[in-house]
């Protein structure tokens, strides 16, 4: 048995020092000589990529004693990467914030830089207020936003013109109209990406905008709580709507995003008239039609009206792109998020990605008339919300849109809908 | 006469009956008893020393991580930083009493079942098919096991592409004027999981093939010789000769099989996407792990379930090495003398 | 012994011996209800295949509109754009030196600890079996997150090292459960004789014991090769340069946050699976080549 015991003491050996030596890993020592810092985007190709790699050149001319290093991680992969990152002490100085419990959990962990007092006074002049909101937790800013995203419905004015629509509707009843006037033509008249959840629970989120009031959203995200009738109201709504069958065939094993075949390519290819979405979509789509370019027809109308609820008129729900420095990082990441915030540099970005810049003057340059609606609806709207499941929380987030897809399919009803989204909680 | 296990299968030739028959030595293919060794010093350090790398580089790299990813599952932890929400069991608790969860249990029985049933016999019969020598042998070979080559990951995209409802397999059938048989491949329950067993039967079978065309190399041909001469036909021999002698190897098969099954992720997860694998009916343990846990951010909570699929995983292995692997890895797990 | 060099005399008349098929002798035709089966496996096997290459001579656009149907027109650049470029082929050598050393590795550990778990006698033989087989009972997904910091803390992060030894680990209990039978139906016989001849336990292993298990060392060797020819979780996690990337990361090149070229993708996949078929097909012959004559004979 020696053998065995000279085994399993050398195991013990090297598995000791390995759980010893935990969390130590090397400091920068941030010397004011030079200075590098880490950058993670998720822009892997395209005008995107070589947007970063434009600013950061330029950012590294204007202070010589700065190198930033940029790693550019596919979307789906970068969460879960940053994390295990952050969590080991080996997290990039600059990286990509999505906000909401994710950034919360991230304050709690200690692993931001706390950027309130970093801001500077000019980026404070051409970012308003409202996009700062979104990067807030605890009355402390964690993150500079760079786009706003606001949701909607993006279409295909060709094909309404075909189905003998003259203007976008304005209420759900208009809407279901035009739904039955698109069928008559022989297209989808909404694409809906459910394999990927979120946009079936998108459908969700706008009907319970419209249905509550803000006041009653705001209690719910924090006590995670449903059971005010206005949701269950809004859950009836969803699954009326469905009824009429306005989705594309095999809506639920479409993917939203995912290149050919997803409720983008659809739109991007007149087989479907439109879909509900947030401001990145006309770039999506523009990568999916015949020449790759932008969709010449394409237009934008805000959410559709519902009578009897109890949401404001106009209330609008987006996202906000950010970008957050790690809590070691050197000072000279707030400099660089200044930096990113001025107006050309936020010009740039809109040029490169084709969604909304929040920089106020950097607004005025965006030609798109699509685009120049998703600004004029969110810049006179009385409410702005996150995305639900960003102001949820990841849990219930994610309980939701496996609740709106079981709905859809016919396996659960409103009922079910709020239940598990109750039950979400006891996991944690 | 040796009493050796094989004859304790009813209606089956003694292998050993056989051997010595034709005095070939043939008994030799069979797993035999190791003699003792390993009892003086120098044993034990040709164990160590050939042993030892192996189970380092494992415990370090395998079980470590292991047992830490089981801490986690203690806690309610959202991921961020170290976990400080300690619920103890409640985990599990909630866990077990998910009806999703013991659906994709559900599942993955039916998968661990269908998988034995369906690839075991197209698999034999086709490496009994291959393993003849004639022209173009290589070129099937290789032919059938590509699927098995190619990741996951394109697999899945590749199969979400042609199957989804717009996809390219209803499209043809619109083609060829067969538009009734178009069906939703992916979405329908009653469908879905026959749509996944095809899926995995058409990846995996090459696999099995190749494992039973290494076992068929084991036995000698002096076995089917014999027992031509004896008048046997073909199937007589392969019941007789090829099935016990394959006998290891199909059940090392079925045991990573059936482990594989239990721990089936990818293809569903890259197919159905984590959403609709539960509305489809073809979640699985692995599924449900990743959907409730790290894409829900409930990291405890998926750690937590990662132990349970362990812990099942590992059940189902005792009970098939106890009650099948005993005879082939006899004196691994149970002392048993057999001559 | 007169069995076993009976068995030889035999084996060489019936032609299995390799290195007489090396010199060519034609082989002879099967029957043609063998073939026609084999056509039709091979077809269901191998269209999902042809439909992914073909899909890369699409465009997303195409692959939208009309799901069933063939290039129209041909496209090449998406083939080209993958060879033309040096990632791909800096890729490639990653994904192969990564690939074979885990395979070396994976294989020699392996052969090793199964030799002993196969052929030796000691108290805790069964719990050492145990061990190797309950990790394969674990989902990898979970496990990533705590080996990251295994990896990290022994400064083998962003290295094909960090990569090479976890995937030699977890690829040593397939290897081990698959390699365990092989070694046990070593005949003693030959043991013995080897014994006889002068030869240590030790020696025993390093000279004759490779060669007797060959076929199913082949098996998880070509096993080990594809596993992490395919495995991207990993590399992904450990690899942070893009200089050190291994094919299947290559394919985040291709998509962007809001958008995948999926004919691009189909494209960069259907070249990357390329060399593992090329390892596979060479070794093939070695699985089936049947040296086991001369030893069961």
């Amino acid at each position: 048995m020696k053998g065995m015991k000279l085994l399993t003491g050398a195991a013990v050996l090297v598995l000791g020092s390995l759980a010893l030596s935990a969390c130590s890993g090397p400091s920068d020592s941030s010397s004011d000589s030079k200075v590098s810092m880490t950058l993670w985007h998720n822009a892997t190709t395209g005008p995107g990529a070589a947007f970063w790699k434009t600013t950061v050149a330029d950012f590294e001319k204007a202070n010589p004693n700065v190198t930033i290093k940029i790693q550019a991680i596919q979307n789906e992969d970068l969460d879960g990467k940053l994390q295990t990152a952050l969590n080991s002490g080996d997290a990039p100085d600059i990286f990509l914030q999505r906000g909401g419990g994710k950034m919360a959990a991230m304050v709690q962990a200690g692993q931001l830089m706390d950027l309130t007092d970093k801001v500077s006074s000019d980026t404070k002049k051409v970012v308003s207020d409202a996009s700062f909101k979104a990067e807030t937790y605890q009355d402390k800013v964690w993150a500079m936003p760079v786009s706003v995203l606001p949701g909607g419905l993006f279409y295909s004015q060709d094909l309404f013109k075909a189905a003998g629509i003259t203007e976008a509707p304005a209420t759900i009843d208009d809407l279901s109209a035009d739904v039955q006037k698109l069928k008559a033509t022989g297209v989808a008249p909404i694409a809906l990406g459910a394999k990927d959840a979120w946009p079936a629970a998108h459908w969700f989120y706008w009907f319970a905008l419209r249905e509550c009031s803000p006041a009653t959203m705001e209690k719910t995200a924090d006590s995670k709580d449903f059971s005010d009738g206005c949701w269950l109201k809004a859950a009836q709504d969803l699954q009326d709507f469905a009824a009429q069958n306005p989705f594309n065939d095999g809506f639920l094993t479409t993917s939203a995003q995912q290149g050919a075949g997803s409720s983008a390519g659809l739109v991007a290819n007149h087989k479907a008239a439109m879909e509900l979405m947030g401001a990145w979509d006309p770039g999506v789509i523009a990568s999916l039609t015949p020449d790759q370019k932008p969709l010449p027809d394409l237009g934008f109308y805000p959410f559709p009206e519902l009578s009897g609820g109890k949401g404001e008129p106009g209330a609008i729900m987006g996202g906000v792109d950010g970008y957050s420095c790690s809590v070691k990082a050197p000072k000279q990441c707030a400099d660089f998020l200044n930096y990113i915030a001025t107006t050309p540099v936020q010009e740039a970005y809109y040029k490169a990605f084709n969604a909304p810049p929040v920089n106020t003057e950097a607004q005025k340059q965006v030609t798109e008339p699509y685009l120049q609606d998703v600004l004029a609806a969110y810049n006179k709207a009385p409410y702005v919300s996150q995305w639900l499941d960003t102001v949820l929380g990841q849990n219930i987030g994610n309980a939701l849109n496996v609740a709106v897809v079981d709905m859809l399919a016919g396996k659960s009803d409103p009922k079910g809908l709020i239940q598990a989204a109750n039950d979400a909680a006891k996991k944690g | 006469m040796s009493t050796t296990r094989e004859t304790t299968r009813p209606g089956s030739v003694s292998t050993s009956d056989l051997a010595q028959h034709d005095g070939s030595g043939a008994k030799a293919s069979l797993p035999s008893r190791p003699r003792r060794r390993g009892a003086g010093w120098s044993g034990r350090a040709e164990i160590a020393l050939l042993a030892g790398p192996a189970v380092i580089v494992f415990l370090a790299f395998v079980i470590l991580p292991v047992a830490m990813a089981a801490y986690y599952g203690f806690y309610r932890w959202a991921g961020y930083g170290p976990p400080t929400d300690f619920v103890g069991l409640q985990n599990y608790v909630v866990i077990l009493t998910d009806p999703a969860f013991l659906q994709a249990i559900g599942h993955n029985a039916f998968i661990v079942v269908m998988s034995l049933v369906i690839q075991g016999p197209i698999a034999i019969l086709l490496a009994l098919l291959l393993n003849r020598r004639m022209r173009g042998q290589s070129i099937i070979r290789i032919l059938i096991f590509v699927p098995y080559v190619i990741s996951e990951v394109v697999v899945g995209t590749g199969w979400s592409l042609m199957l989804s409802t717009n996809g390219a397999l209803n499209g043809m059938l619109h083609n060829l004027g067969l538009g009734s048989l178009a069906h939703d491949w992916l979405s329908d329950p009653n469908i879905a999981i026959w749509t996944l067993m095809g899926i995995l039967t058409w990846k995996y079978v090459g696999f099995a093939v190749i494992l039973f065309l290494a076992g068929l190399q084991g036995i000698p041909e002096e076995l089917y010789e014999a027992a031509a001469l004896d008048g046997a036909s073909y199937w007589q021999m392969q019941r007789r000769i090829t099935l016990p002698l394959l006998g290891p190897t199909l059940r090392i098969w079925a045991f990573l099989s059936i482990i594989g099954a239990l721990q089936l992720f990818d293809l569903v997860y890259i197919i159905w996407g984590q959403y609709v694998a539960s509305t489809a009916g073809t979640s699985t343990m692995a599924t449900y792990m990743v959907a409730n846990g790290r894409n829900a951010g409930n990291y405890g909570y998926g750690n937590a379930v990662a132990v349970v699929i362990f812990l099942i995983s590992l059940v189902v292995a005792l009970i098939y090495q106890r009650f099948v692997l005993r005879r082939d890895t006899a004196g691994a797990l149970t002392e048993r003398k057999t001559r | 012994m007169t069995a076993l060099t009976a068995g030889r005399t035999r084996r060489r008349g019936s032609g299995t011996n390799p290195s007489k098929r090396s010199t060519k002798e034609r082989l002879p035709w099967g029957s043609p209800t063998v073939y026609f089966i084999a056509f039709v496996v091979i077809a269901l096997m191998v269209v999902p295949i042809i439909y992914i290459i073909l899909g890369g001579f699409r465009t997303n656009s195409q692959i939208t509109v009309d799901p069933a149907g063939f290039p129209n027109p041909w496209n090449v650049q998406n083939y080209l754009n993958v060879l033309g470029g040096s990632v791909f082929w800096g890729q490639v050598l990653n994904s192969t030196i990564v690939a074979l050393v885990t395979t070396i590795g994976a294989v020699g550990l392996g052969l090793m600890a199964s030799y002993v778990l196969a052929r030796y006698q000691f108290r805790g033989r069964g719990a050492l079996y145990a061990l190797f087989a309950a990790g394969l009972m674990f989902p990898i997904t979970v496990a990533i997150t705590p080996l990251y910091l295994v990896v990290r803390n022994l400064g083998l992060m962003n290295s094909l090292g960090g990569v090479i030894i976890p995937q030699i680990a977890f690829a040593l209990p397939t290897t081990i459960i698959i390699l365990v039978p092989f070694l046990r139906a070593i005949p003693d016989e030959i043991q013995e004789a080897a014994f006889i001849d002068g030869c240590s336990r030790l020696g025993f292993f390093f000279r004759m014991v490779l060669r007797l298990s060959l076929p199913g060392v082949i098996t998880t060797g070509i096993l080990a090769f594809i596993g992490s020819w395919n495995s991207y979780l990993l590399p992904l996690f450990i690899l942070n340069n893009d200089s050190t990337f291994t094919l299947p990361l290559g394919v985040q090149a291709f998509s962007s946050q809001y958008a995948t070229d999926t004919a691009q993708v189909l494209a960069f996949t259907s070249l990357s699976m390329i060399p593992a078929l090329i390892f596979f097909s060479l070794f093939e012959r070695r699985i089936v080549g049947g040296l086991t004559g001369a030893v069961k004979g």
